[in-house]
């Protein structure tokens, strides 16, 4: 076997492992902070479900340069791919293990993208970067927690409104709790289409995945509910209800995080391993299951291994954070997500969860929110690009010398 | 990903309803000192007023720790100063109390006039219910937030606090019924014993009398 696939594969690994540990413990962490499963149950949702979405639904064709933020035409030698890939990969690598280290949720999107930008500008200079692209992924910072912010302000507001704010709130529950999970499953029907099966036809999606399955939920959580209501007091049995939907919420994410995101640790593998068998690359190459299924497996051990620990410290100090807000926050950065992708913007599910979670503090729905993380998470943002740019296009100069 | 941990701040309400446990606790053993000053029981008294200085040394403690986790970079949903306005008023309710149990012990009780005895254990009572309806109020202060300020969850608020406001007005007609008492007695009472029926009674007066500035503030947290 070539000794740079041999390396590529080594850091795709770790590169993998990287997004389980900080990534993946995300999609559960609303979940486990708001008692709706233990760290244990999340460890274990999560690691089957991120392999599962990485290895049966992951892409079958993958982007030698992740979102074409370069030009591909200007590399001429394949040899530059090879060593671009590894130094992108390793960047992305590293500063993901700084940002985790730091408890710092940042969107390993954009660190392979600022990798891959560093090595592109290292060999042919800015002209390479496609500034279009690169634009449209800063304004996604911005983009992505505003909108996350205003969506769950008035979810929240008209979900409050819709269940307490009447004179018989356990009426009301019995009614828009199926209302609200339904319509829920709506959104994550449709997601479930576009990025996990990766399909393309809104409508489709929404006819054929979204309406049916929300409509299916809808019933089955009215007749549940009808049957039993967990409690006399509104509140308790409101919680109780958006717990167990939640569970299945957060299940849907790691699914869909496995599916998107181990693209960003198996991409350059793949492009590596193109240029190993076939000698070049392309604007596309093929990524055998082999490649998908290490990634996904790189993924779960991430989760398992450090993901775990990070779940339990949530699990034990998240309080505050009740499962109608839990819901409230999954709900909406999952439409914000699948209206950004219908509209082809770049959108950052990490930053549009951030958002959410403010939305719903200026709306009075939180307790207490920690400005001061909050600094630091948006600071974090804007230095995963440049930051990973910069370590990637050093490891770019060495490997160009020694190789 | 420890983010998720740091971002979201440990709420002051869970903090606030046992500050106010151990308030309400430390007016229910004054009242207990009462019965047993009524009972012109001074050891017991004695016993009971001590625990009061106890708990209300527990309740500063409680006042101090809420005091420092309240840092001006959080962002709730009230405003930070009515928390520690509110805060401040609940625990001048256990101080008001603790003033009441120093008057007590400031001397042997010589067994008042009846009249005016019982004036001062049902001052006590009612105090018990300012407490308990303060305690009421800052649980379901709690529940209007977790409901998203809902209009029904406002106004089961505003009935506690319209209740305390009564209690308080109860309690003020009690004490300058009592006023008058002492005054109608004075030839039979000693000037010692005016002194300290009236300070007993102005500081049992107080815990009402800040339980009402309590509610005032709960009032304005839930101003939108």
């Amino acid at each position: 076997m070539d000794p740079w696939l041999l390396i590529t594969i080594v850091i795709g690994l770790a590169m993998a492992w990287a997004i389980g540990a900080n990534d993946a413990a995300n999609s559960m962490s609303t979940a486990v902070g708001a008692k709706a499963i233990t760290p244990k149950q999340a460890v274990i949702i999560a690691g089957v479900l991120e392999f599962a979405g990485a290895y049966f639904f992951g892409k079958s064709v993958t982007e030698t340069i992740r979102k074409g933020i370069l030009d591909p035409t200007m590399i001429t030698d394949p040899m530059v791919l090879v060593y671009g890939s590894v130094a992108a990969l390793l960047a992305a690598t590293i500063w993901l293990i700084i940002a985790t280290k730091f408890g710092l949720p940042v969107s390993t999107t954009h660190a392979i993208i600022g990798g891959i930008a560093g090595y592109g500008v290292v060999y042919a200079g800015t002209e390479i970067v496609n500034w279009g692209k690169m634009g449209q992924v800063v304004l996604s910072w911005i983009l992505s927690p505003i909108v996350g912010a205003i969506m769950a302000y008035f979810i929240f507001k008209v979900f409050t409104k819709s269940i307490f704010e009447r004179k018989d709130p356990v009426r009301s529950a019995r009614i828009w709790s199926p209302f609200w999970i339904g319509l829920a499953f709506v959104v994550i029907g449709t997601m479930f289409y576009i990025k996990v099966l990766h399909g393309n036809d809104l409508k489709t999606g929404v006819l054929m995945y979204g309406v049916p399955l929300g409509i299916i939920v809808f019933a089955v959580t009215y007749l549940l509910i009808k049957l039993r209501f967990p409690s006399s007091d509104p509140f308790i049995g409101v919680e109780a209800i958006f717990r167990k939907a939640q569970v299945v919420t957060s299940a849907y994410v790691a699914l869909a995080h496995g599916a998107n995101d181990v693209a960003n640790a198996i991409g350059p593998v793949a492009a590596v391993y193109a240029v190993a068998t076939m000698g070049l690359g392309g604007m596309q190459v093929p990524v055998p299951r082999w490649i998908l299924a290490m990634g996904g497996l790189g993924i779960a051990v991430g989760v398992a291994t450090y993901g775990y620990r990070v779940m339990e410290t949530v699990g034990k100090k998240i309080t505050e954070l009740t499962n109608t807000r839990g819901f409230t926050i999954d709900f909406s950065a999952a439409t914000v997500v699948l209206a950004a992708s219908w509209l082809g913007l770049p959108i950052s599910t990490t930053h549009t969860v951030v958002g959410a979670v403010i939305g719903i503090g200026l709306a009075r729905g939180v307790k207490a929110i920690n400005k001061d993380i909050v600094r630091d998470i948006i600071i974090s943002w804007f230095v995963t690009v440049p930051v990973a740019g910069l370590i990637s296009a050093a490891i770019f100069k060495v490997l160009m010398i020694v190789g | 990903m420890q983010v998720w941990t740091k971002l979201f701040a440990k709420s002051p309400f869970k903090p606030l309803i046992k500050h106010a446990d151990v308030v309400l606790t430390t007016v229910e053993t004054l009242e207990k000192a009462l019965q047993a000053w009524y009972a012109c029981d001074y050891e017991g008294m004695k016993k009971f007023a001590t625990e009061v200085d106890r708990l209300e040394d527990v309740a500063d403690r409680i006042k101090e720790e809420i005091r420092d986790s309240l840092s001006s970079k959080l962002m709730m949903a009230v405003a930070r100063e009515d928390v520690l306005i509110y805060l401040h008023m609940q625990d001048k309710v256990a101080d008001a109390a603790e003033d009441t149990a120093k008057w007590l012990l400031v001397k042997k009780p010589d067994c008042a006039p009846e009249e005016i005895k019982s004036i001062i254990l049902e001052m006590g009572t009612e105090s018990i219910k300012a407490a308990k309806l303060v305690h009421e109020a800052i649980v379901q202060m709690d529940r209007v937030i977790e409901s998203g300020f809902a209009e029904g969850e406002i106004e089961r608020e505003y009935e506690i606090i319209r209740q305390i406001e009564s209690v308080e007005n109860k309690i003020d007609g009690l004490d300058t019924k009592l006023m008058r008492l002492v005054f109608e007695n004075a030839d039979s009472m000693s000037w010692g014993d005016g002194l300290y029926i009236l300070n007993i009674a102005r500081t049992l007066s107080n815990i009402s009398d800040k339980a009402k500035d309590a509610a005032e503030r709960i009032r304005l947290m839930m101003n939108k």
